[in-house]
């Protein structure tokens, strides 16, 4: 009994003692490559979702309340894009350093602009999110935004490093406006290209493109393509000169399929976040393979 | 539709929130505009078709021996039953209104009310803390105790249309809901650990019981209780192997039983129980992730309930008599559910009561010890807010007057949920 004790007592102890590099769980797997980029060897990061899921559903697997738990701040996507599956995780993570109103959780969407903001709400339009499209960091534009509230919040919550996030994140955006230059240039050539998407993911891209999105293969945001819809689809597609179906990679890929190969239409697998697909390790090669993809045939 | 807007509209009002200053526009003309702080509302119905093979009066007067008492004597005994899915026919089986919202820096509130056709019942109002230190957290109120795996659940989360059998056998149709405080901990480690334990007042309608009875005659008495009576303590632990998700789990819930079948009544089967009661449970949930929006879960309970005390009962002439009672019941549940897509779940589940030891006054009553149930289930959700479930039980743990009576039943439920967004644990 006394060993247990002794046991138990170092344990609930030794997470407050080690706290060297500050303990960053965020979401999604594009918000961990930022963090990387900003805190280095100052944070140890963590992302709960996997890149190959729907980022909409999540499955709450217990051991994110094992990292929630040790977490020194939680940084999220917002918009409502984690509501279905983060805020019972927060509330059995018994952690008060990331509870909503603390300035441990840090919520991206606060820092960009949201497009698509509805002007009425209703669940028959499908699963709409009330405070505008959730998916803003498929625009690169908005990563120096999202950089630089990282390295804010990082130096808020440990501000013995802050001169230290400050020059990682001012060394992130030479290097990223750099980039952003090519990918601009690189993309410049399709605008005005008429493409369907199969849920509303890209809508950033494809304002930042130019692209003109002509439909969606999902009917309303959430609800999985009828034929009805289908025959809708394929009477636009008859009467625009369409070149892309953009697809992500954890919706089934049938309808796509169907209609790229009846109206010869090049289906583009694009990544929605870093790792979907491969050479996408960090979020220099996840713009890079967007827009490789994009611009090939 | 009209009924329920209505409604809510008066709970708003109960709960302090200006709703003429509903629209934007007002709230800004009135510098005294709670409108902001209107909590999270949910409103959950839940309905069924109902097909039996066998009548409704018929089935009442069922029981499973030794565990659950036929619907007619339950009445008897005062519990009046909103229960699940119970007739042939249609069911109006809950309408579930959820409230909750941030009280302040240092408190989460929650308010579950079902609304059913016996009237309007608190089925859980309690707190959580949001602040405490080293990883530790309290609730307190009333609430479904954590005891177990399926317990602290909400019935439209559960994958069947019905309670697992043990844990009605066990816990009666409301499971194990009690009023009290939890403490639990999570641990600083790099895998889920979680312990926790409860101070519960103990009134459960089969197992536990706080109020204290006394015979008609007055010769005997049993005080109530002074204090909480009942404990629970339980320990769970994940970890993830590759796509694979395993959650175990153990539990204890440990007790005083007071329950009163009638002894204060002229009633010749009139009876009562004082004992000491102890129910375990271990239980392991495997979760496989094929891709995103396709998984296989299995997931599985056992559970053991031993009582020990005095049992009072009324000789041929009506003279309360005191005995012993012993009683030593073990059942599980296993239920595998494939989700095949963002739509469709399909689920088997084997139900079985495998253990039926009842000693008393140092004689064995003759009850069968193997009591399973199958069911199966097909499940389309248009949307996460929306589900048609079809499900068949084949049920052979009733009886009635020592004969076997084997139950088939189909059923068609539909769940729908308006309102704040409910996210559930895994």
């Amino acid at each position: 009994m006394k060993n247990i004790m002794i046991v138990l007592i170092s344990l609930i102890l030794t997470g407050s003692i080690f706290a060297d590099e500050l303990n960053v769980v965020t979401t999604y797997p594009y918000i961990a490559s930022i963090v990387e980029q900003v805190g280095k060897d100052k944070v140890n990061v963590f992302a709960l979702a996997k890149c190959e899921w729907d980022p909409h559903t999540i499955i709450p697997k217990p051991s994110f309340i094992a990292k929630l738990r040790k977490a020194d701040i939680l940084i999220i996507n917002g918009a409502q894009l984690e509501i279905g599956w983060l805020p019972p995780l927060m509330r059995q993570a018994n952690n008060s350093k990331i509870q909503v109103g603390t300035p441990g959780i840090l919520d991206l969407s606060k820092h960009v602009e949201l497009i698509d903001v509805p002007a009425s709400i209703s669940r028959a339009q499908g699963d709409v999110h009330p405070d505008g499209n959730p998916h803003f960091h498929l625009d690169f534009k908005n990563i120096p935004k999202i950089s630089t509230a990282i390295a804010h919040k990082l130096s808020e919550i440990d501000p013995v490093n802050k001169v230290t996030y400050e020059q990682n994140n001012n060394a992130f955006l030479e290097k990223f406006y750099q980039k952003e230059k090519e990918w601009t240039a690189a993309l410049e050539k399709l605008k005005g290209t008429k493409v369907i998407e199969y849920h509303k993911i890209y809508d950033y891209l494809l304002r930042r493109v130019g692209f003109q999105l002509v439909g969606t293969i999902e009917p309303v945001p959430g609800i999985s393509p009828t034929s009805r819809h289908i025959e809708s689809l394929e009477k636009i597609i008859s009467s625009n000169d369409i070149k892309y179906i953009l697809q992500d990679v954890y919706h089934p890929d049938d309808a796509s399929k169907y209609l790229s190969s009846k109206y010869k239409i090049n289906m583009k697998i694009i990544p929605h976040d870093i790792g979907s697909v491969s050479n996408t390790n960090n979020i220099f090669e996840f713009y890079d393979e967007i827009v490789r993809r994009l611009i090939g045939d | 539709m009209k009924k329920l807007t209505w409604f809510l509209i008066n709970l708003s009002i109960l709960i302090n929130v200006n709703l003429s200053a509903q629209t934007e526009q007002q709230s800004g003309d009135n510098p005294f505009s709670q409108s902001k702080f209107v909590p999270d509302i949910s409103f959950i119905l839940d309905v069924s078709y109902l097909y039996r093979d066998i009548k409704n009066d018929d089935y009442n007067l069922f029981e499973v021996p030794g565990l659950i008492h036929s619907t007619l004597e339950e009445s008897a005994h005062g519990h009046e039953h909103a229960e699940m899915n119970s007739r042939s026919g249609f069911n109006l089986n809950y309408g579930e209104l959820v409230v909750a919202s941030t009280v302040d820096p240092y408190f989460d509130l929650f308010g579950i009310f079902h609304l059913s056709a016996e009237g309007f019942g608190i089925e859980e109002g309690y707190f959580l803390t949001r602040s405490l230190p080293l990883g530790f957290q309290i609730k307190g109120g009333k609430f479904l105790s954590s005891f177990g795996r399926i317990n602290e659940q909400h019935a439209h989360y559960w994958a069947f249309a019905n309670m697992p059998l043990v844990y009605k056998s066990f816990f009666g149709s409301h499971g194990l809901s009690e009023i009290g405080m939890q403490i639990n901990w999570v641990a600083p480690t790099d895998f889920y650990l979680m312990f926790g334990c409860e101070l519960l007042q103990g009134n459960n309608e089969i197992s536990f019981g706080a109020d204290g009875f006394q015979d008609i005659s007055g010769s005997i008495k049993v005080s109530s209780s002074n204090a909480p009576n009942l404990y629970t303590g339980f320990v769970r632990t994940s970890i993830d192997v590759d796509n694979l998700i395993v959650l175990a789990g153990i539990s204890g819930a440990f007790g005083k039983s007071r329950l009163n079948h009638g002894i204060d009544t002229d009633a010749p089967d009139g009876h009562a129980v004082y004992a000491d009661t102890k129910i375990l449970n271990a239980n392991l949930t495997l979760k496989y992730i094929i891709e995103s929006d396709r998984d296989i879960t299995l997931q599985t309970e056992f559970l053991n309930k031993t009582t020990k005390g005095d049992l009072y009962y009324k000789d041929s002439i009506g003279t309360t008599m005191k005995g012993d009672i012993n009683k030593d019941q073990s059942g599980l549940y296993s239920q595998l559910v494939y989700k095949l897509s963002q739509n469709w779940r399909i689920g088997f589940r084997y139900d079985l009561l495998m253990k039926n030891e009842i000693v008393r006054n140092s004689s064995t009553l003759d009850l069968p010890d193997f009591m399973p149930q199958l069911s199966s289930m097909i499940e389309y959700n248009p949307t996460e807010f929306s589900r048609i479930r079809l499900q068949y039980n084949h049920d052979r743990t009733k009886y009635f007057e020592d004969s076997h009576k084997i139950n088939n039943e189909i059923l068609l439920q539909v769940n729908l949920a308006i309102g704040a967004h409910g996210a559930h644990s895994f």
